[in-house]
């Protein structure tokens, strides 16, 4: 039981596996392939925006200014689009955009040293008024069947825009876990002093951590744009708290330096998950935020409770010598003298 | 440290008189005094929140969820209203329903010992989520909320005493209230040491629990008390009210010299600053700059204060690193 909860994604997966199984079971037809297909088409955006924020988060920093960013970049997207730029042309140019975007959030963190969330609340706004701006309120719509055509499903149902969602989060899975550059991001958000001593580029890590973000928010805009069609104003709005709570749910520490990829995939797979099956019952839409705050909450106190226990018991052990030892007691051993720690 | 502060302020203050001339340069209705005071109606309830939000602020959390707790009292006392329950008991059960929010929030993080941050973002769900469900129970339609209330709750909100409208009356009051607790009472001191090193608070014997439930009900008693304003002026009670309040009052906290980190901020700093951020609202609508355009402007305005906050703060910082990137153009190429 203490392993499971220790090992996060474990956890979320065993509660996706779970949530499947009541669906099921209490709906035969719902077992196949197409529902998770289904769940994971409307999970798209989420994920993006969850691994996005685990690369910031990680760093000890925090971004909420992602909603407006996919709002821009959809915005961008299909702007160029409609002004007669091709497809290929058009998403390098959201990509660009929400690179600055997220380019801006770094420097405004990094190089000002401000605070993270007050930077990125700033942003958060300025991007929102910036795109509304461009667009004059307006939305945008009758976009191409070239983009919409990318959200269609080709193979097990899952469209091009899906496939590329998988790879983006194996690339950043095996990014963040396996090289070198992958584990400044750690080494940064776990001990920002440590880790310029060790000869980490810090600040390039961060601008870069937050540039990332941008990027995957511009994918994530790309996405929304071909699978509903046209650009409302409100676009992602929301959306930078929502894959906060995933991160959180995947195991990713606002406090940096743990968590995994896989982890923030599996929390924005569990969170959609619950609204897809609270429309699958038929439930009113009403219940979806109260459903996946109870679970959110669930989970941290859980979460909290065990981490507090571990600590005491930690600090148990770490002082149990210094306990003067029964009176009367045998063998008393003497308090290991290291000379060694002197130096 | 005093003495910057009140720099800070005074500062605050000048770009506030500067911001309203300005925009009185641009549309001379914004002059009237008239005009200067009832306007302060449409965005007061962004005072009101921020003010406890600083207190949090500087005891080192934060409180994200106040948006979905104004939401939840709104309903709630909507729907207490809609029952034909006595206006003086259903705003009783709201300011209850508020301090009951906040203080789910401080044993929330008290018994887990999480970050505020993430506490907050899943009562956010949990309040937001709530406030629609009992919206849904109640028949309300999305948009148009529960309204038809009796009239002299509804006039409540347009009220004048001395010839001021009551929100700014109240605003004032709860302004003056808090910074009596925060500068001048003993409480406030412990929630300054508590920001700067809660460790140090502990062996102090200061009641650092206790000023977590304090802080945090302060925040849902005044979401309490920013619904019903609300709910009053607008004529209806929605579970969104309070969707757009959060990051106002956090912009305002922040303007006003909150350091997000705990351990600083001054009531009459935000209480100056939610002004700020309130007459930019406005004075952009006056001048007829459509509403959306405003929100970036808000945005850029708390970017520029802050960096030029940063910039003063971290001077010496920012020299070696010019010089460097000068020295080395090559580093530049991040």
């Amino acid at each position: 039981m203490k392993k499971l909860l220790r090992n996060r994604e474990l956890s979320a997966l065993l509660a996706i596996v779970a949530l499947f199984a009541v669906l099921v079971a209490l709906n035969h037809s719902y077992f196949s392939l197409q529902t998770l297909s289904m769940i994971f088409t409307s999970a798209q955006i989420l994920i993006l925006l969850a691994v996005g924020a685990t690369m910031v988060m990680l760093t000890r920093n925090i971004d909420v200014s992602v909603g407006s960013t996919v709002g821009l970049c959809a915005i961008a997207v299909g702007v160029a689009l409609n002004s007669g730029y091709g497809l290929p042309a058009a998403m390098l140019f959201a990509l660009l955009i929400g690179a600055i975007a997220g380019f801006f959030n770094g420097v405004l963190v990094v190089w000002l040293r401000i605070p993270a969330i007050v930077a990125t609340l700033g942003t958060l706004g300025l991007y929102r008024g910036g795109m509304l701006l461009w667009t004059g309120g307006k939305w945008i719509e009758g976009l191409p069947a070239s983009l919409k055509a990318l959200s269609e499903p080709v193979a097990i149902g899952v469209s091009p825009l899906g496939f590329l969602v998988l790879i983006v989060v194996a690339i950043a899975a095996w990014m963040l876990a396996r090289t070198a550059f992958g584990r400044d991001f750690y080494a940064v958000g776990d001990n920002l002093a440590a880790a310029r001593q060790l000869g980490v580029a810090v600040n390039r890590t961060r601008l870069l951590a937050f540039t990332f973000n941008g990027m995957l928010a511009a994918i994530a805009g790309i996405i929304f744009a071909s699978q509903i069609g046209f650009v409302p104003n409100q676009t992602g709005s929301g959306l930078e708290m929502k894959a906060i709570a995933a991160c959180v749910l995947g195991g990713i520490s606002l406090l940096g330096g743990t968590g995994t990829v896989i982890g923030a995939f599996l929390g924005a797979f569990f969170l959609t998950q619950i609204d897809t099956v609270l429309v699958l019952f038929k439930l009113p839409a009403w219940w979806n935020d109260f459903i996946a705050g109870l679970v959110l909450l669930g989970v941290l106190v859980l979460d909290g409770r065990l981490r507090q226990a571990l600590a005491r018991h930690q600090r148990a052990q770490k002082y149990s010598r210094f306990v003067p030892p029964l009176p009367g007691a045998k063998n008393v051993r003497q308090f290991p003298r290291k000379k060694k720690d002197v130096a | 440290m005093n003495k910057l502060k009140l720099n800070w302020e005074v500062a605050l203050l000048l770009i506030l008189v500067a911001e309203i001339l300005l925009f009185g340069a641009i549309n001379p209705r914004m002059l009237d005094v008239n005009m200067l005071l009832f306007s302060t109606s449409d965005f007061i309830c962004i005072g009101i929140v921020a003010l406890p939000l600083t207190l949090v602020i500087i005891s080192g959390g934060i409180d994200i969820s106040l948006g979905s707790t104004i939401g939840l009292c709104a309903i709630a006392l909507g729907v207490m209203l809609q029952a034909g329950m006595p206006i003086s008991l259903a705003v009783i059960l709201t300011l209850a329903v508020g301090l009951l929010c906040g203080l789910f929030n401080a044993a929330l993080i008290h018994y887990t010992g999480i970050s505020p941050l993430v506490i907050t973002l899943g009562t956010l769900y949990l309040f937001g989520g709530a406030a629609l469900l009992l919206s849904g129970m109640a028949g309300a339609t999305g948009y148009e909320g529960i309204g038809s209330f009796p009239d002299t709750f509804t006039n409540f909100a347009n009220l004048t005493l001395f010839g001021l409208p009551i929100p700014l009356v109240m605003f004032a009051v709860i302004t003056l209230l808090f910074w009596l607790l925060t500068h001048r009472a003993r409480f406030g001191r412990h929630i300054f040491l508590i920001g700067q090193n809660p460790r140090a608070a502990r062996y102090a014997a200061l009641p650092v629990n206790g000023s977590l439930y304090g802080v945090y009900g302060m925040v849902g008693l005044a979401s309490a008390i920013a619904a019903i304003v609300l709910v009053s002026y607008f004529g209806s009670a929605r579970s969104d009210l309070g969707r757009d309040l959060l990051m106002p009052a956090l912009t305002a906290a922040v303007l006003g010299g909150a350091n997000i980190y705990g351990g600083s901020g001054s009531i009459l700093g935000t209480a100056l600053a939610a002004l700020l951020v309130g007459y930019l609202q406005q004075g952009l609508q006056m001048a007829g700059v459509p509403n959306q355009v405003s929100s970036a402007l808000s945005g850029a305005l708390l970017i520029v204060v802050v960096i030029g906050r940063s910039v003063s703060l971290h001077r010496d910082y920012l020299q070696t690193t010019w010089r460097r990137l000068r020295g080395h153009k090559k580093l530049t190429g991040v």
